[in-house]
């Protein structure tokens, strides 16, 4: 039997079956295999309703079968609980979830309940047969089956040969918008340019060395938004067709997948162009990347765990990956995944709920510069957290073990001793998978040390997220006294670590959430030390490193340390920044630049003391910078300001740089919204001109003139942020420039109302 | 993420800022000025221990770290900047 990998599965364009590419051993031949699969979801509700609604459903042709079955719905009722539900088997794989929402409705939302709708066909196949992406397979016919389970830690990869794409028009697009009108002048793929002179035999070409280099992989860079979606507008236009024109190893609507949507994290807007994914040839789009440091490596291994295809992964955030493994994790343990959430928050006192919310444990730091300093921090804290004390939605409180000795410190929530929960089963292999590769990192160098690298910071990312999920009111298994309860056993883990550092003589500096800054006691070696205090806790507490100098910063309004803003530099000569403008997405190259210099400068320094005699010299090599900017000589695309339009054009009651911008890029034709990025140059900041105060960068010709005074305050003060604690307020800054003070604004400062009635007096009496 | 209660940390900015508006508005001489001040700044300096408090008090956790920057006050002059 043929031995090779499973690529990818997706449904087929019809919807009655799922395709797998297969990739063969030694000969690289790729094997397309199609296996019709009509996979069902459930519903639930009262007898009577659902005897009506199998009826309905038998003459819907929406419905491909309906069928009575019993199954088992929640990880909060006793093993082996099944209730009865109907089996709907939609009659294309596309229809299911318009199906699940017509039924929904026609239950007036209340009636039934739904399971597996938004589990996908492919997902559904592969969790079936115990197939993954990646898998290394044995094939014959149909019968494809994994020779290793997914969670084998060192594997062997099929060859994944990749190409850059990138599409060039007649006249660039602003903002590389896709444009209808405008014609494909050529294509580069790999080192190939494909410039036929007529548009229509550029595309076919392209078509033809695609099918002849045949890469498993397209990289683009912005490819989601322009390169693809132009590529297949154009050729609709040109009146080729979806059957005979295509990029990937078979025909596929020339409207690609998702459509463009946005989403709120945090209060901020996200916007995220729609996704072109290719059938039996990954697009990935090196612009879309949710995280930047995962490099491919990392993206195959979560996508092997989570079966969502590759395309998938490298364009969504890893929460939805550690939500598929969730799902994989339970239809394992024999439950059926609810669709839309139903398990409200318990009712809470307001004292509770005081009582329950405090998020993480966070000192006030001390400001100002500090040597000797070691960094002390639990590696991937609340998933060990999780699984240590067996945290999840259906062990917390359970009926079954009301005298737990697991009880969340202050808030008195118990958690089961029973049976490991879902969230602990789901997160053990994750924890071990990254200490794993953590581990082979230190072990090993080069190339073999890069890739341990990447595997590790994936399931970092993923470990990351699986905690905030708890409480996401979207998250499937999740529940908010299951965040607190870990919040809880969080915060003390910190403060138990802080008191024995104490008591064996430390010194506490600093501490956010699962990590510390400390003074060790004389003659404590930290690494060893760090070991046997983290043993204690029964977590592991890895050393970081310890510091040349590190610099708390403080709170521009009250002057008292800020926990996420400092700098310092581990003796090793690595550096760590929180919270300044190398940092910040919203800073100028030009800006981001001179900290750069000016830390590398300050590195140098071995401790505190010689820190501070460095600092005239990096506000003089600051001075040096100031003056090419006073001049007008530091070329706009360094000056280039990154920022994200918070509201669309219209919803902006406030004119802005931001409003400016947006208007100039309607105007050019590629106009913005809520969520995406847009860059500029501050022309004139008192510009009441849209068109004058900024200049966007696709409407930058890279000789314009730029506002000095503004510019000259950012710079003064990116210095403002590293040395406010020595005294080097903004004004500071610029003295030591010899840069005059900003002229006060033309109005006249405003009178307090008792000087107008004063004024006015005499002249009433009079 | 849908808190349904603000942190610690944002309830008592939201306080200090009432107290600075409507109390400390009223202070006209400098050494009362100087002493309000300090006690703002005695209550931000302890909220990572009064975080830990479980109590829906607000007060009660100000109290304890006013009290306690108070306390401190003679052996160890306030933080410069």
């Amino acid at each position: 039997m043929p031995r090779g990998w499973l690529l990818e599965a997706h449904s087929s364009r019809e919807g009655e079956s799922v395709v797998l590419w297969l990739k063969e051993e030694g000969s690289g031949r790729i094997h397309r295999r199609e296996v019709p699969w009509a996979p069902p979801f459930y519903v639930t509700g009262p007898p009577e309703a659902l005897r009506k609604l199998g009826q309905d459903l038998a003459e819907d042709p929406r419905a491909r079968e309906v069928r009575a079955e019993a199954i088992a719905t929640s990880l909060l009722e006793a093993p082996g609980t099944l209730t009865p539900a109907l089996a709907v088997v939609p009659a294309r794989h596309g229809l299911r979830t318009a199906l699940a929402e017509a039924l929904d409705a026609a239950g007036s939302y209340t009636t039934f309940r739904f399971y597996d709708v938004d589990l996908s066909a492919p997902q559904t196949y592969l969790l079936e047969r115990d197939l993954y992406p990646f898998a290394p397979v044995t094939f014959h016919g149909n019968d494809v089956g994994a020779r290793e389970p997914p969670e084998t830690l060192e594997y062997a990869l099929p060859p994944l040969p990749g190409r850059e794409l990138e599409v060039l028009l007649r006249s660039p697009s602003p903002g590389r918008r896709p444009r209808m009108d405008e014609p494909v002048r050529a294509v580069r793929l790999g080192s190939t340019l494909l410039q036929e002179g007529d548009e229509r035999a550029t595309l076919l070409a392209l078509q033809e060395e695609l099918h002849r280099q045949d890469p498993e992989i397209l990289f683009t860079h912005g490819g989601d938004a322009f390169d693809l979606p132009q590529l297949y507008g154009r050729a609709r236009a040109l009146g080729l067709t979806e059957e005979t024109y295509f990029l990937g190893r078979e025909p596929q609507p020339f409207a690609l997948g998702r459509p463009a949507r946005r989403f709120t994290s945090y209060g901020r807007i996200y916007h995220t162009p729609p996704a072109s994914r290719l059938a039996g040839r990954f697009h990935l789009d090196v612009d879309e990347r949710f995280v930047e440091d995962v490099g491919l490596r990392g993206y195959v291994d979560v996508a092997r765990l989570s079966r969502l295809g590759l395309q998938t992964v490298a364009r969504q955030s890893p929460g939805t990956a550690f939500s598929a493994m969730e799902i994989a994790r339970a239809r394992q343990m024999g439950v059926h995944v609810p669709w839309k959430k139903n398990l409200p928050e318990r009712e809470k006192t307001a004292g509770q709920l005081l009582a329950a919310d405090r998020g993480g444990f966070i000192l006030t730091p001390p400001v100002g510069v500090h040597e000797r300093i070691d960094e002390f921090d639990f590696s991937s804290l609340f998933p060990s957290l999780m699984v240590r004390h067996n945290l999840s939605f259906e062990t917390l409180d359970c009926p079954c073990c009301p005298e737990s000795p697991r009880v969340a410190p202050g808030l008195g929530y118990r958690s089961c001793t029973l049976r490991e929960g879902l969230v602990p089963r789901t997160l053990r292999p994750l924890l071990e998978r990254r200490l794993y590769y953590k581990a082979r990192k230190g072990e090993t160098t080069g190339g073999l040390r890069e890739r341990y690298d990447e595997l590790g910071k994936a399931w970092k990312w993923v470990l990351v997220t699986s905690f905030g999920y708890q409480g996401y009111r979207n998250a499937r298994f999740g529940s908010i006294e299951c965040h607190e309860a870990i919040n809880a056993y969080a915060r003390e883990t910190l403060v138990e670590l802080a008191r024995a550092v104490r008591t064996s003589g430390g010194e506490i500096l600093h501490g956010i959430v699962d990590s510390l800054w400390v003074r060790s006691p004389p003659g404590k070696e930290p690494a060893p030390w760090a070991r046997e205090l983290g043993e204690r806790q029964g977590l592991p507490l890895s050393y970081e490193g310890r510091y040349r100098w590190i610099v708390f910063l403080p709170h521009h309004g009250h002057g008292l340390g800020v926990p996420q803003r400092y700098y310092g530099v581990y003796e090793g000569g690595e550096m760590k920044l929180r919270g300044i403008e190398l940092r910040r997405s919203d800073a100028c190259p030009f800006v981001k630049e001179v900290q750069r210099e000016v830390l590398a400068l300050l590195a140098e320094a071995p401790g505190t003391r010689a820190f501070r005699e460095a600092v005239p010299r990096a506000l003089a090599l600051g001075a040096r910078h100031a003056r090419a900017l006073r001049e007008g000589s530091v070329p706009p695309r360094e000056l280039l300001l990154p920022r994200r339009a918070g509201h669309d054009l219209k919803e902006y009651a406030v004119f802005s740089e931001t409003v400016s911008a947006l208007r100039q890029l309607k105007r050019l034709g590629a106009p913005r919204g809520a969520g995406e990025a847009v860059r500029y140059l501050l022309q004139d900041r008192h510009a009441r001109d849209w068109e004058r105060r900024v200049v966007v960068e696709e409407r930058l010709r890279g000789d314009e003139a730029y506002d000095r005074e503004a510019y000259g305050d950012l710079l003064a003060r990116s210095f403002e942020t590293l040395f406010l604690p020595f005294g080097y307020t903004l004004g500071k800054v610029r003295e030591a420039w010899g840069w005059p003070s900003p002229r006060p604004p033309k109005r006249s400062p405003p009178h307090s109302p008792e000087r107008l009635e004063q004024r006015r007096l005499p002249g009433l009496l009079g | 993420m849908g808190r349904t209660v603000p942190t610690y940390r944002e309830a008592l900015e939201e306080r200090l800022a009432r107290w600075e508006r409507e109390f400390g508005r009223g202070l006209t001489d400098p050494k009362d000025r100087e002493g309000f001040e300090r006690l703002l700044r005695g209550a931000r300096r302890c909220v990572g221990p009064a975080t830990l408090l479980s109590t829906g008090d607000l007060l009660e956790r100000i109290v304890l770290s006013v009290l306690l920057d108070l306390y401190r006050e003679g052996e160890d002059p306030a933080p410069s900047r």
